[in-house]
């Protein structure tokens, strides 16, 4: 008798939970997850998925924002899941190439053709989309970096005009310094922001080729030129332009020395503006990093953002629609009005746009070389010790050479593990 | 009537017989298959990973034998240093909340004044989720407008350092916030071993004529021993897992860190999972050692009694 309680309980919740489970199954819903968790970002991201849900209300998007850290080290757990959610946001070329080549990412070639991206698409994001002919991936938007700088401050410092060299560089920390204002805020406290000089000074040392080749592993870390991209950057230390701790603050956190007034410029992100108060925008400009060598071309970071469907997405013909929403006009319009970030179609009207907004556009297509940034361009690992290795540089001058082996050994290592599997 | 009562009885007697026998497993069988699927099988997944170079995405790990213990144990500084951490955590976990804990316990003991208000303060960080404390405390490391420079500012500190930005000073900075969770926590184990002491021991000891330093030393110290064993263990457990406060406050950088987020790095960060898992067991072979240890302790005293 009690066994058979047993049994008809045990049944009662098996059939039940099999119950959710077709209900789950036979949902029409689209899972999407997103980086977008700052806070600008994040409430564009909902407005978008918003606008969506009420215009297909028979599919719904279920919408999934995630730390944009978390979010990075959870990826591949997301795309070996069965199923995986439908659409994710991700980053054009080293870091999505990884996953295209493990048929990870479903190709979208048949949406790409419906919509006529190829013709919508700039070129160059087209190349970014396309991997043997087919479309993988979305690219909708991109950003600049450049210094951000306070013209008062460099007025009450005695600036004129913003460096473009590099000589005039230190010049015009000396004058800021001598003015008793930091030269240069940074808040490296979870090292990315440091990677952004190396990227800079490389470039502007040894031209965007070298660079490129330095981030594919091709070259090594104890070549000359490495060294001298770092002796550019002693030289900025040495002059202190720097901030005295580079390493206690956060990004944003390091935004406030420059409102505060302790420090006129930044290496940064155009999205510092999300995080830099409105009615003080007046007074923040940008201008290029200055240049080293002008024989050299010029590279500029210019990290590319977008959206791809997992192979092993649930519900790929409710993604593939939901994507060509998100890579479309209107949606694009709308970014680049409410957000700023830079439209890759063409047929985005940037007419109405601030001069800033134009300005940026103008550093980015001026530009030779187009880089992602430090930690998309290289491998996870290669990154994480090189970033620690700035860091190390950034208290420690002196231990360079050390350094500069440990880079070394990691890339031999990268190496030596690849051409294993 | 009465015979079928009789019946009943014996029925319900053999059936409580038998039911004895299979019962305790039937409860058991749900969560000893709960236990082996998430504790079990993934440590044993763990080890076997370990031993190869998965990156997380290829569908057939490749095997390394020994490759990855190997450059942990010879090439790897920042596990060296990872490691070198956790030591320097355990150190000032066993000493100084011990110290701290048990001063407050023998203060909050006696009857006083909004005692229980003291300890409720004392006691409050321990219900706070750690990546909160972390954040708290970063805070108040906050070079220009956080709590601690302020104040140093305020009394005269010209240049006061940048704490997670030190770092020489950053990882003692992270303990020192873990140590701040901890006191409250090793006082409330004091003050329940306390309340189990036998008064009529410490009134023998002072009809004796112990003075109070004779009375902790003597009497009250040796007899909180088996509190003392349980709290080292855990403190030494802890300061081996810790992970949360080192992962929100600096993510390991400036040369915190640590074995557990050293391994979360490695793992899932770097993508290396056959990597971070040789970390992984690495640290489940030094807690072995330390579990092993309470739990002899733990089945002894129970034996004892």
């Amino acid at each position: 008798m009690s066994r058979s309680k047993w049994l008809i309980v045990f049944l009662l919740v098996g059939v039940a939970l099999l119950s959710v489970a077709s209900v789950l199954a036979q949902d029409n819903s689209i899972a999407y997850n997103s980086y977008a968790s700052d806070p600008l970002p994040r409430a564009f991201d909902e407005k978008i998925v918003a606008a969506w849900n009420e215009a297909h209300p028979d599919m719904p998007v279920q919408h999934s924002i995630i730390n944009h850290e978390d979010f990075k080290q959870a990826i591949r757990a997301y795309l070996l899941a069965e199923p995986a959610p439908d659409v994710l946001t991700w980053f054009a070329g080293n870091r999505a190439r990884f996953f295209i080549d493990r048929g990870l990412i479903m190709d979208i070639s048949n949406t790409w053709e419906a919509e006529g991206f190829g013709d919508s698409y700039a070129p160059g994001f087209n190349a970014l989309a396309t991997v043997d002919d087919k479309q993988y991936f979305l690219p909708t938007s991109y950003y600049w970096w450049a210094v951000y700088y306070r013209p008062s401050l460099f007025e009450k410092a005695g600036v004129e005009a913003p460096p473009e060299t590099f000589d005039q560089l230190l010049e015009t920390c000396d004058k800021l310094n001598a003015a008793g204002i930091t030269p240069f805020t940074i808040g490296a406290r979870f090292r990315w922001p440091a990677a952004a000089w190396f990227d800079y000074l490389n470039m502007r040392t040894n031209g965007p080729q070298f660079h490129v080749d330095l981030m594919l592993l091709k070259e090594s870390y104890l070549d000359d030129r490495v060294k001298a991209t770092f002796a550019n950057w002693q030289k900025l230390i040495d002059r202190k332009c720097f901030v005295e701790d580079p390493a206690a603050l956060d990004w944003q956190e390091a935004v406030d020395d420059m409102v505060q007034e302790r420090a006129a410029m930044y290496l940064m992100g155009a999205f510092i503006t999300d995080s830099y108060p409105d009615e003080m925008e007046e007074d923040l400009d940008f201008f290029r990093f200055p240049i080293i060598d002008p024989a050299i071309p010029v590279g500029e970071d210019a990290p590319t953002d977008g959206y791809f469907i997992a192979a092993q997405a649930r519900n790929p013909e409710g993604a593939k629609a939901f994507l060509a929403y998100l890579g479309s006009q209107e949606v694009q319009q709308q970014a680049f009005e409410e957000l700023g970030r830079l439209p890759t179609r063409t047929d985005v009207d940037i007419s109405q746009a601030e001069p800033a907004t134009q300005k940026g556009i103008q550093l980015i297509q001026s530009a030779d070389y187009i880089a992602q940034f430090f930690d998309r361009d290289t491998t996870p690992p290669m990154a994480e010790v090189g970033m620690d290795g700035f860091m190390r540089f950034w208290d420690n001058p002196a231990d360079l050479d050390t350094i500069l082996q440990d880079m070394e050994n990691e890339r031999l290592r990268i190496l030596e593990e690849e051409s294993d599997q | 009537m009465a015979a079928t009562l009789r019946l009943n009885r014996a029925q319900s007697a053999a059936s409580r017989r038998r039911r004895i026998n299979w019962t305790p497993y039937l409860f058991l069988l749900l969560p000893l298959a709960l236990y082996f699927v998430w504790i079990i099988a993934p440590t044993f997944y763990t080890m076997y990973l370990s031993l190869t170079n998965w990156n997380g995405v290829d569908p057939v790990p490749k095997f390394v034998g020994f490759a990855n213990f190997e450059r942990l144990f010879t090439k790897d500084r920042t596990f060296t240093e990872a490691l070198l951490n956790n030591v320097r955590w355990l150190v000032v976990f066993i000493t100084i909340p011990t110290t701290l804990g048990l001063g407050l316990a023998m203060i909050f003991n006696n009857e006083m004044r909004g005692g229980r208000w003291y300890k409720i303060s004392f006691y409050s960080p321990l219900v706070m989720s750690l990546p909160v404390i972390g954040l708290i405390w970063g805070w108040v490391y906050h070079p220009r407008a956080g709590l601690l420079n302020g104040f140093l500012q305020a009394v005269g500190v010209a240049d006061p350092p940048g704490w997670l930005g030190d770092r020489d000073l950053a990882i003692w900075a992270v303990i020192i916030a873990a140590v701040w969770r901890q006191v409250g926590y090793v006082m409330v184990l004091y003050l329940a071993g306390l309340k189990n002491i036998d008064p009529s021991f410490v009134d023998a000891a002072r009809v004796d004529g112990a003075n109070r330093w004779q009375l902790f030393r003597h009497v009250i110290l040796p007899l909180l021993a088996p509190v003392t064993t349980i709290i080292v263990v855990i403190s030494i457990i802890d300061s081996l897992r810790a992970f949360d406060l080192v992962s929100i406050m600096t993510r390991g950088a400036q040369d915190t860190q640590v074995l557990a987020n050293f391994m979360y790095i490695e793992a899932f960060n770097n993508y290396r999972m056959g990597y971070g898992a040789a970390i992984a067991v690495v640290l489940f072979a030094i807690s072995l050692v330390f579990i092993g240890f309470y739990l002899s302790r733990v089945i002894r005293d129970e034996l004892e009694y």
